[in-house]
């Protein structure tokens, strides 16, 4: 009692849609992946920019409170 | 976008994105972090059953039950996570006092309608507990017929069975334990029949049911073993349950700690339903069903498990509480034990090595992997996917221990006599928690947590290569299990016309082969290379057959449960459809072989989604709920405070424990938050809790950053006074016995370096955050620093310089780990409040304490070199600021370095030195010297033209206007006594040896002062000049036997050093003009800095030289004999002779105390200066009274007492003036004219002599 030749094809077909999800399942997921990392690579580049930005910026206050020593009111 | 991308090329463009690099190079010691998380399902939870119609129709069947009772399962766990994390809403609600109370029917309006919503959940929960139970005993019934009693049952199903049993167990403890659920129903049922007189006689009844159903404790247990006993033979399949469960428990074929431990609670619980009326488990165990023993074992191994979030329960009291217990058959469980079943800090060592262990593995596979760029062969694959399972089963392993600990902990809390830090009065929830944990023991828990979360983390992160392998394996697994396994028996079966055992192999074949794929497939070259693959046992070597193709597919899972079951009828002792036992009629190795599959299989699913196995395997929420213990504090708590939560108190441990090594697993340990957090989102699906578990983290975090920051801070500020610690000293004080210990090595650096910790979804910049507090940190030690020197004398500006050095090289090792820190300057600047103002704090205070206390009462001592304070004081010093209060970590770091320090800086606190002097110039500069030296010379000019001339227009009132050099042949004793008889008017004047000689002081202090700052203020210009000869292009002379060697050497050197020519080099790179002319002019001012002409203390004396021409009184005018005055008592330096010829002379008694005793050389200093600057010192060396009278007696050698005065005492007394008086002016002269060498200068050419006759003539002509 073999499996009718449709059956067969049937499972045939299965296993493949199977892994055709799973492929497309997994390119998603490395997708998602790609993204968390990028986020958190981006985040370390943008946090050692942020420093430096910060450290100019307090830089320029700093001067800035110099030159206008005694008439911070104007 | 294009619409017609092809899946082709969609697929080449995300294996694009693996090629780009994103570089994140920080330390991982972070639990997975995952900003996005992508899951995908395939479980279809047996939906797809139908499609096999190639199946037995009979599992078909079981499948569809299979299915209901998962969806059942799944609404009783959301009713357990209701329940569970209910909170009494009727202490909340206001209620009607009294009858009368006139808004009682809004009050109660309002009760109804919020209330209601949470009713009507209890409704359905018990609805769903009665539909559950008669399912279940419907289902019991079915298998416990006596046509069916014999016949197979799968594995899974058993288990669903036992996981209902599971359920209901939990629901009933759920039940009994919250109190508030009666309450709040009780509430609500009082006010809903307060407002209907409950007409609806269903609802009545219902609200009844409900009402009993809630107050009876036990209820759905009791229920349930009611409804279980009237089945005949239920104990026999509850009986297979209990095996089953104890053989996944013994053989750990579970993949996460819920498992492990619903196993036990199953067994325990189906123990409890067997004993009905007849000591059924006694019977069972006589006929071998059941083992009594091994049952034992099992409850001795695991005392206490979890029930539900932090409810425990002992599962052996369910079998105690059965009615026909003997404790004699269960000899190990009958006895509690006083300890914990998991010693977790022998636990940890093993645990430890086990990590080890397996990390090396996993090294290594994933660098072969990595390095060989090609997907990866069968055995790789096999290797990878056993590699996945053992992570997970580890995890597992981790997590149990873990979670069995505090378990245990929470059923045992200490008491004040076990444990002596536990207060009196502390409540249940911290005798469970906060003091139920020796540090030891906290110490394993942190570092377990770390191993499992790091592990997770790791796994993680090649997860989706991992899964795929595994795929891979899978498949390949499952294809060669058909072809070398099954083909055969089946063939046979067709042979020998075994009809059944022939359908259900076909039938298991053509559930799972991939035929079709197998014919297109069948040439793939691929596969060929396979055959070299190494031949391992039996099962391995099949699978690595070149005609299996490849595919990375996974069977779904209805498939795998459908070939699972039916494979496992086929081995089964019992009868499998029909009346044969099919196992009888397989050759034991097919047996072998096809039970080698199944269990290998087993485990398949979890492999299949192996993101959420290896998320539950690791899952740690249980240590932050708390809704038991909530619920047991009667309200009287609304939520714990944060000493007492687990999460914060493993934390804190870590930051306060001192030991360096668990400082990287801090962050670990906050990520059971995230475990929490995400928890009640998607289990509990509660927000409440949620939002609780964030203002928990919102505050833990808050002190985690200022902990860390303070630790930070104290670790680099000891660092830096130990690095700055004299060594000497060091050493001196390690010889008397006390040891200043450097501070331990700590770990920051990859703590420090996190710039995005994942907490609830948020990412935060550690070393952002630490920097912030660790900059404020920073500016309150430079201000307590300038603070403390501001409450004390000038002497402790050396202990100033110190603190700021120690400040600065604190700042330069922590500006290494921290990235945004401010330059130091900045931050000093700002300190000393000199941004915004011209003078900073400590100029001001260093003149502060010169004009108060410095010049009015210090001494200087010309043989030091040091000003030190007088005996006796004649000005009184304002107060100083108070000290401010601030710790240690703010001054030296610790107690040790304070009391270090301290004392090297007792031995400057007496005196004002070179030291002193020179950290003046380091923390004042040249603008700063340059504030004090104006304002001294103001001082000076007051000092002259207001006191000193004040006394000296009163001396010389006091003065004979004549005072003739008397000869030398009237005997030095006779010239005594006419100095004595000439000045003994001046010698009355009241303030002379009082106020003059201060005011003298005052004077001399100025000027001794400025001198010493100069001499400081060269030192350490020579010494800055030094270090920058090299950036100056200033090279020193080489050694060479002559000229034109030394000038050969001296270019090779120039050359060699022009590379750090700093003007040079900016001049060639810069492409600014400006720059290099601003680097030029800069060089050129830091080398002429010591030139010539720039000397501070010659300019201060020229100007008080011009003070001093701005009035006749010094000089007396215009001689009249046209050259000077000789004997007219005119000049400045005749007063100074008066006022010497009273110091010179001896004291009368013993009680009179001596000027340089009082005034020191400062007196002189003041005195002799303005003589030198008047120019009259040669004068003065030749007319001085005292000098004199030095000069006779040297001859004459004369003793005598004059008016009391001994003549040899004195001229004794005035040698020694003398000596001092000339090397004043040595200094003074040496000072002065320095830079004027020209002779001609100073040579006064006189016309000849004129006769006296003329003599007003020629004074008109000059």
């Amino acid at each position: 009692m073999h499996a009718s030749e449709a059956v067969q094809q049937q499972l045939k077909d299965d296993w493949d849609n199977r892994e055709f999800e799973q492929i497309i399942a997994d390119n998603i997921k490395n997708i998602a992946n790609f993204l968390s990392s990028f986020e958190l690579s981006c985040r370390t580049k943008l946090a050692t920019l942020s420093d430096k930005l910060n450290l100019l910026e307090r830089k320029v206050e700093f001067l800035e409170a110099r030159v206008t020593k005694g008439d911070t009111l104007s | 976008m294009n619409a017609n991308v092809t899946v082709d090329d969609a697929i080449s463009n995300v294996n694009l994105l693996d090629t780009l690099a994103i570089p994140d190079d920080l330390p991982d010691i972070e639990a997975r972090a995952l900003p996005l998380l992508y899951r995908s399902n395939f479980d279809t939870n047996f939906e797809d059953r139908s499609a096999f119609v190639t199946g037995i129709a009979k599992y078909s069947e079981e499948a569809t039950r299979h299915a209901q009772f998962n969806d059942m399962l799944s609404e009783g766990l959301q009713h357990a996570a209701n329940m569970y994390t209910w909170r009494c809403c009727s202490r909340a609600v206001p209620m009607a006092k009294s009858n009368d109370q006139p808004n009682r029917t809004e009050i109660n309006e309002m009760v109804v309608e919020v209330l209601k919503p949470e009713v009507s959940k209890l409704g359905s929960f018990m609805r769903f507990t009665l539909t559950a139970i008669q399912r279940f005993c419907e289902e019991v019934r079915r298998l416990c017929h006596s046509e069916k009693r014999r016949d197979f049952v799968s594995e899974a199903y058993l288990l669903t069975l036992g996981r209902f049993i599971n359920m209901f167990a939990v629901l009933d403890e759920l039940k009994n334990m919250k109190a508030s659920i009666k309450n709040d129903f009780s509430t609500f049922r009082r006010a809903s029949q307060f407002l209907t007189a409950m007409s609806d006689t269903q609802a009545v009844h219902d609200m009844q049911n409900l009402s009993m159903f809630l107050a009876t404790q036990n209820k759905i247990k009791d229920d349930l073993k009611l409804q279980m006993k009237t089945i005949e033979g239920y104990e026999e399949l509850l009986c297979d349950v209990v095996n089953i469960c104890a053989h996944m428990y013994e053989h750990q074929l579970y993949l996460s700690p819920n498992e492990k431990h619903m196993f036990v609670k199953v067994i325990a619980f189906s123990l409890f339903l067997m004993d009905g009326d007849a000591a059924n488990v006694a019977k069972l165990d006589q006929k071998k069903r059941l083992s009594i023993s091994r049952l034992d074992k099992i409850f001795k191994t695991l005392e206490v498990v979890p029930l539900y979030g932090d409810m425990q329960i002992q599962p052996f009291a369910f079998v105690r509480r059965s009615s026909h217990y003997e404790p004699s058959k269960w000899p190990l469980s009958d006895k509690e034990s006083d300890r914990c079943h998991v010693n977790i800090v022998e636990k940890v060592q093993s645990i430890r090595s086990d990590h080890e262990s397996y990390v090396t593995q996993f090294a290594k596979i994933n660098n072969e992997v990595a390095i060989c760029d090609r997907p990866g062969n069968d055995s790789e694959n096999r290797e990878i996917t056993s590699l996945a399972l053992s992570g997970i089963q580890l995890l597992c392993q981790w997590s149990c221990a873990v979670v069995e600990t505090i378990s245990w902990k929470l059923l045992n809390p200490t008491n004040p006599k076990d444990n002596r830090e536990c207060p009196e009065n502390a409540e249940e929830y911290e005798r469970a928690t906060r003091y139920n944990y020796s540090p030891a023991e906290k110490t394993a828990l942190i570092q377990i947590i770390a191993m499992i979360k790091g592990l997770q983390s790791m796994l993680g992160k090649t997860e989706s290569d991992m899964s795929n392998s595994t795929r891979k394996c899978v498949y390949v697994e499952l294809q060669a299990f058909i072809h070398h396994t099954i083909n055969e028996p089946l063939q046979k079966a067709v042979k020998h016309k075994k009809d059944l055992l022939a359908s259900i192999l076909q039938s298991v074949k053509d559930s799972i082969s991939d035929a079709g794929n197998e014919l297109n497939r069948m040439t793939d070259v691929k596969g060929k290379k396979k055959s070299s693959a190494p031949k391992g046992d039996s099962a391995n070597s099949s699978s690595s057959d070149i005609r299996i193709p490849r595919r990375t597919a996974a069977p779904g899972s209805t498939q795998l449960y459908m070939a699972r079951t039916q494979l496992e009828s086929l081995i089964s002792d019992k009868l499998c459809g029909g009346k044969k036992i099919l196992r009888k009629e397989l050759d034991s190795k097919t047996i072998e072989k096809i039970s080698v599959f199944l269990r290998k299989s087993a485990h398949w699913p979890a492999l299949f989604r192996l993101s959420d196995s290896m998320t539950e395997a690791g899952e740690l929420s249980q240590l932050w709920f708390r809704e038991f213990y909530l619920e047991m504090t009667m309200g009287q708590r609304i939520q714990f405070p944060i000493e007492m939560s687990m999460p914060w108190i493993l934390t804190d441990y870590i930051l306060s424990c001192n030991e360096p090594s668990l400082i990287e697993s801090a962050l670990y340990q906050l990520d059971l938050y995230n475990d929490a957090a995400q928890y009640s989102l998607f289990n509990f699906n509660k927000q409440f809790l949620y939002d609780e578990v964030e203002a928990e983290v919102n505050l833990c975090f808050d002190q985690f950053v200022y902990k860390l920051s303070e630790m930070v801070f104290t670790h680099y500020k000891q660092l830096a006074s130990c690095m700055l610690l004299d060594k000497r000293f060091k050493a001196e004080i390690l010889r008397s016995g006390t040891m200043i210990r450097s501070p331990s090595a700590a770990r920051f650096e990859s703590l420090l370096q996190q710039r995005h910790v994942q907490l609830l979804g948020r990412s935060v910049d550690l070393n952002r955050v630490v920097s912030q507090r660790v900059n404020m940190a920073l500016l309150k030690a430079l201000d307590a620093a300038i603070w403390k020197f501001e409450s004390e004398p000038l002497s402790s500006i050396v202990e100033l310089d110190m603190l700021i050095d120690t400040n600065r090289l604190c700042h330069t090792l922590l500006s290494d780990v921290l990235h945004s820190i401010a330059p130091f300057d900045d931050l000093f600047q700002e300190a000393n409040h000199a941004v915004n103002s011209p003078h900073g704090r400590i100029t001001l205070h260093v003149f502060w304490e010169l004009n108060y206390d410095f010049v009015p009462n210090f001494v200087y001592n010309g043989s030091t070199h040091r000003f030190v304070r007088a005996r006796h004081v004649f000005r009184k010093t304002p107060a100083r600021e108070k000290p401010p209060q601030v710790g240690q970590v703010y001054y030296w770091g610790s107690k040790s370095l304070m009391a270090a320090f301290m004392n090297i800086c007792n031995a400057y606190s007496q005196c004002i030195g070179t030291q002193h002097l020179k950290a003046i110039t380091r923390l004042l500069h040249y603008q700063g010297i340059a504030v004090i030296l104006d304002e001294l010379l103001k001082m000076t000019n007051r000092l002259l033209n207001d006191k000193i001339r004040r006394h000296v227009r009163n001396v010389f009132n006091m003065m004979p206007k004549v005072c003739k050099l008397p000869r030398s042949d009237y005997g030095s004793n006779a010239l005594l006594q006419y100095y004595v008889h000439h000045l003994e008017a001046v010698g009355k004047y009241p303030e002379l040896k009082s106020e003059f000689c201060q005011d003298l002081r005052e004077l001399g202090n100025m000027i001794v002062f400025c001198q010493q700052l100069e001499v400081a203020l060269g030192q350490e210009e020579a010494h800055d000049l030094f270090l920058a000869a090299a950036y100056t292009g200033t090279v020193p002379q080489p050694p060479a036997r002559n000229a034109q060697e030394q000038m050969k050497q001296l270019a090779k050197l120039e050359d060699k050093y022009s590379r750090i020519h700093l003007t040079e080099i900016i001049d060639k790179i810069s492409p600014d003009d400006g720059q290099a002319a601003i680097a030029k002019d800069a060089e050129l001012m830091t080398k002429e800095r010591l030139c010539c002409g720039l000397n501070a203390f010659e300019n201060f004396l020229v100007r008080i030289k011009q003070m001093l021409a701005a009035d006749d009184i010094w000089t007396g005018g215009y001689p009249t004999n046209g050259v000077f005055w000789i004997d007219e008592c005119v000049e400045w330096y005749r007063v100074y002779s008066a006022l010497q010829f009273f110091l010179c002379q001896p004291t009368r008694d013993d009680n009179e105390v001596y000027a340089e005793e009082l005034f020191g050389d400062s007196l002189q200093w003041g005195g002799l200066t303005l003589i030198t600057l008047l120019g009259q010192h040669r004068r003065f060396e030749v007319l001085d009274f005292c000098y004199h009278l030095h000069r006779v007696n040297k001859a004459d050698g004369k003793d005598e007492v004059i008016s009391g005065i001994r003549l040899a005492k004195m001229v004794e007394r005035i040698r020694r003036f003398q000596l001092l008086n000339n090397q004043i002016f040595i200094i003074l002269e040496n000072q002065l004219n320095e830079n004027n060498d020209d002779p001609n200068e100073r040579v006064r050419e006189f016309a000849p002599p004129v006769h006296p006759n003329y003599a007003n003539h020629a004074a008109r002509r000059q």
